[in-house]
């Protein structure tokens, strides 16, 4: 049985628990994950339902990363692959219980400042790349520069939902 | 450590460390030997009967966070395994810890007895 399917589904930074639930409920109807790919694009392998938690962690590869998933191995989970500094782990669990890798309030709180953190870095060099398409003197760039202004804009909201996030796991 | 050492002790600002949380407590606790992640995961779940539980995500977050706070170092590393202990300083907020629950739990006793009293 190595039957396989793509499946696609856009993946909201600030929504990663919904993304866990629903690789859960394709493991229950024996879809296992294969490999988590670029743009929400997933391979899911055919196999005996099972109940699997799946859980993602933030963390953009360094050169700790070996002992990380050490870490996580000895622990029992296993790790699935990792799609833009989302880490896809997974754990058998007996049907009714869902093991965590955050197990307080404060690092699940931390793993969302990292992810903003990370995108706050970023954000200088698109505003300089968006202010020299915007200067540029050409049609084309013009259109280019109003669908940029587009994404940013798009990147400011995210940004604001995973500072909600953060938010509600404080109170 | 005595009460007079601690007072000339270069770690004045020890307090800004306090109070640690649960989990913190728990591992740095387990700190005063070197020792792994998952065998730092193991052993308090084994010491509270399974009434604390810490995830490896949650760990590893704390042993950076610790590690750049200089409360604990790595001493050694055994294939991907990384042993970390307590520094000097992790040992002074730990018993710092340590002196203000017991403090807490004087006080419970104290207004807790005159009460049934």
């Amino acid at each position: 049985m190595d039957e396989t399917k793509r499946a696609f589904k856009w993946f909201w930074a600030w929504n990663d628990e919904r993304e866990e639930r629903w690789l859960t409920e394709m493991a229950e109807q024996g879809w296992h994950l294969q490999a988590p790919g670029t743009f929400g694009f997933y391979t899911f392998e055919r196999g005996a339902p099972r109940n699997v938690t799946y859980r993602l962690d933030f963390k953009t590869a360094g050169k700790d990363m070996e002992a990380y998933l050490q870490l996580f191995a000895d622990a029992g989970w296993e790790h699935v692959g990792a799609m833009g500094g989302w880490q896809y782990f997974r754990k058998e669990a007996p049907a009714g219980e869902a093991p965590e890798i955050y197990t307080d309030q404060a690092s699940k709180i931390y793993k969302y400042q990292r992810l903003l953190l990370f995108l706050t870095i970023f954000l200088p060099i698109y505003f300089v790349m968006l202010i020299n398409l915007g200067n540029a003197p050409y049609a084309f760039t013009k259109v280019l520069s109003l669908f940029f202004a587009l994404f940013m804009l798009f990147y400011a909201y995210a940004m604001v939902r995973i500072l909600r996030r953060m938010l509600e796991l404080k109170k | 450590m005595s009460r007079d050492e601690r007072q000339v002790s270069p770690w004045g600002g020890l307090d800004k460390y306090l109070p640690l949380s649960e989990t913190t407590y728990y591992i740095m606790l387990m700190l005063v030997t070197p020792l792994h992640g998952y065998g730092v995961m193991q052993q308090v779940e084994e010491m509270t009967d399974g009434a604390v539980t810490i995830g490896p995500g949650t760990l590893y977050g704390a042993f950076s966070t610790l590690e750049k706070e200089g409360l604990i170092e790595m001493v050694r590393q055994e294939d991907r395994r990384k042993f970390y202990a307590l520094t000097t300083k992790g040992e002074a907020v730990l018993r710092r810890q340590i002196e203000r629950v017991a403090l807490m739990m004087r006080s419970a006793g104290q207004i807790l007895e005159s009460e049934r009293e």
